[in-house]
């Protein structure tokens, strides 16, 4: 949950500039809906190491965890919790 | 067989019966009587300029009875003149009339001497009356010579096909610079029949297209598909059903606007015509309102006297189904562009043989399929490759006018070191439908290939912006969509 509120944001700014922070449900599903495609994956990714210092080296790059909001932000708290430098 | 030069037709119309209307201007009507007579005031003041003989001007004019009168006074004193679009930048007009060798340029109550250096000495092709300008939607407009002789040819078809003659009304959409004039304003003028002008500047207001309609005792209607989108908007329950003829030309129908027509013209034969600048109408197809097609309007039959070619990607003529480049030859077409334009290569003789025939290649795409008829599928210029995929962004834009919400819509590829091309669409949305990106997307996404999902989705509550022949501005689209970074 923690995080929801700024990736939420980072989605918007980046791919739907036109659209209100509340009307992203956070299960939405950015894949299938056209938001995100290969491309914005990348760009995902990388603000998620910049923003959040993940090393995307050293984790799972499944798309599915990119599907939602909801998803993206599971993804971090996995990443987090991590013992870093453990792979 | 020879054809009747169309202003010694208008000056017949005139002679026999000066009384009758031949424009509409707002509330005004103006006779034949009194348009020849400013004919001849503005041919008179041409003389007085001393120009030499042959010697092409410049016609500067928004559309008005003044401005039609000018270009009338142009035909009565057989002089070549270029007619581009008023709107254009005054760099772009200076350059155009520099290259076309008018050193005059006028307008319908002055004259401006652009300078002995600024015009190009050219050789306009003899026989010339319209120099008109191809679109530059893709680019620096070209000049176009049309010969009197294409012109005249082709008023004695359409006067024929589609019954001008006294007593009609046609309503002129387009402005007085567009090919489709051709048509709607000089055929009708040769025949005695009565032209409404719709002021440019009201021409994106759907409302007052609505009231011209309503008004005046229309019976032809040719317009871009533009203009049927904008009428079906402020339609409601109106029906003109006085309408005979509705021809729609330019660009490609969306079906649902097409399916609105019989509902629109209750009375009327809908006709697609195909055709462009350099070659005036080649095609047309009559399409029959109780059985709408399912896929695109065919382009038709060919105009008479009309040749057509289409060249498969290996260059060689297409026999059976298939793709390719469409190219004609018509009765009305222009020997090529002029000046710097020349060599572009968009005309020449049949590629196997067939000497004397002079085509011009259309750059568009057609699909010739198991009946042998002929479908548009596309610009060549609207092909781009992202991500290697070769797209089409008029089947972007198709899927996106399907959308309910979606009034108007364009796809741009702008050049991207990533991907090839990131594509942008642009959307004016339904006035008050509350459409944003992330529907836009979802209804992409279901309905096209993963590459041709727009990168950037822009929507507006503005008309998209348009060039001065009424076609979307893609240029100014792509500059708008360029990073800014």
């Amino acid at each position: 949950m923690q995080h929801e509120r700024v990736i939420t944001e980072f989605i918007i700014h980046e791919f739907l500039p036109d659209v209100g922070a509340d009307d992203l449900d956070a299960d939405y599903d950015l894949l299938t809906g056209g938001v995100i495609d290969s491309l914005g994956l990348l760009k995902v990714i990388a603000w998620l190491e910049d923003r959040f210092g993940i090393c995307a080296d050293e984790v799972d790059l499944d798309p599915d965890s990119f599907r939602s909001v909801q998803a993206i932000n599971a993804f971090v708290e996995r990443s987090l919790s991590r013992p870093a430098g453990v792979s | 067989m020879h054809d009747t030069p169309i202003v010694e037709s208008f000056v017949a119309c005139a002679d026999r019966d000066p009384g009758a209307p031949a424009l509409v201007w707002y509330e005004r009507e103006i006779s034949y009587g009194e348009l020849y007579r400013a004919a001849v005031a503005q041919r008179d003041r041409m003389t007085r300029l001393g120009l030499g003989t042959d010697e092409p001007v410049g016609v500067l004019a928004a559309k008005s009875p003044d401005a039609v009168a000018l270009v009338l006074g142009c035909l009565l004193a057989r002089r070549p003149f270029l007619l581009p679009s008023a709107t254009l930048p005054h760099e772009t007009l200076r350059t155009l009339f520099g290259a076309a060798g008018c050193a005059r340029v006028l307008t319908p109550d002055d004259d401006l001497a652009l300078g002995e250096r600024a015009a190009a000495r050219v050789a306009v092709p003899p026989d010339t009356s319209f120099m008109l300008t191809t679109s530059g939607s893709t680019g620096t407009p070209k000049i176009v010579p049309v010969r009197a002789i294409g012109v005249d040819r082709f008023a004695a078809w359409a006067s024929v096909h589609f019954g001008i003659g006294p007593g009609t009304t046609v309503l002129n959409h387009a402005p007085l610079n567009f090919d489709l004039c051709l048509l709607d304003v000089w055929t009708t003028l040769a025949r005695g029949g009565r032209v409404v002008l719709c002021d440019p500047a009201q021409a994106a207001n759907g409302k007052h297209l609505l009231g011209l309609l309503a008004r005046h005792e229309v019976h032809l209607v040719q317009a871009v598909p533009m203009f049927y989108r904008l009428l079906a908007e402020a339609a409601g329950a109106h029906r003109f059903d006085r309408v005979e003829h509705v021809v729609f030309t330019g660009d490609l129908l969306p079906r649902r606007d097409l399916q609105v027509l019989p509902k629109l013209f209750p009375g009327a034969r809908l006709h697609n015509v195909y055709g462009c600048t350099e070659t005036n109408d080649s095609f047309t197809h009559e399409v029959d309102p109780a059985r709408l097609p399912a896929g695109p309007v065919p382009l038709g039959d060919p105009l008479p006297g009309v040749q057509v070619l289409v060249i498969a990607q290996d260059g060689t003529p297409l026999r059976g189904r298939g793709t390719g480049e469409l190219y004609v030859s018509t009765p009305f077409q222009t020997g090529g562009y002029l000046g710097e334009w020349a060599d572009v290569g968009r005309f020449g003789p049949h590629p196997h043989g067939t000497q004397g025939v002079q085509y011009y290649r259309t750059g568009d795409l057609v699909v010739r399929g198991e009946d042998g008829q002929l479908v548009l599928r596309g610009r060549d210029d609207f092909q781009v490759k992202v991500r290697g995929v070769r797209i089409d962004m008029q089947d972007i834009e198709r899927i996106l006018l399907d959308h309910p919400a979606v009034a108007e819509a364009a796809v741009v590829a702008v050049p991207d070191d990533t991907v090839g091309h990131a594509l942008t669409a642009a959307v004016r949305r339904v006035r008050g439908s509350g459409l944003n990106s992330l529907v836009v997307r979802g209804h992409c996404a279901r309905w096209l290939a993963p590459a041709a999902v727009p990168t950037t989705v822009r929507i507006t509550d503005d008309p998209l912006p348009r060039t001065s022949t009424g076609k979307v501005d893609r240029n100014l689209i792509t500059e708008q969509s360029q990073p800014s970074r």
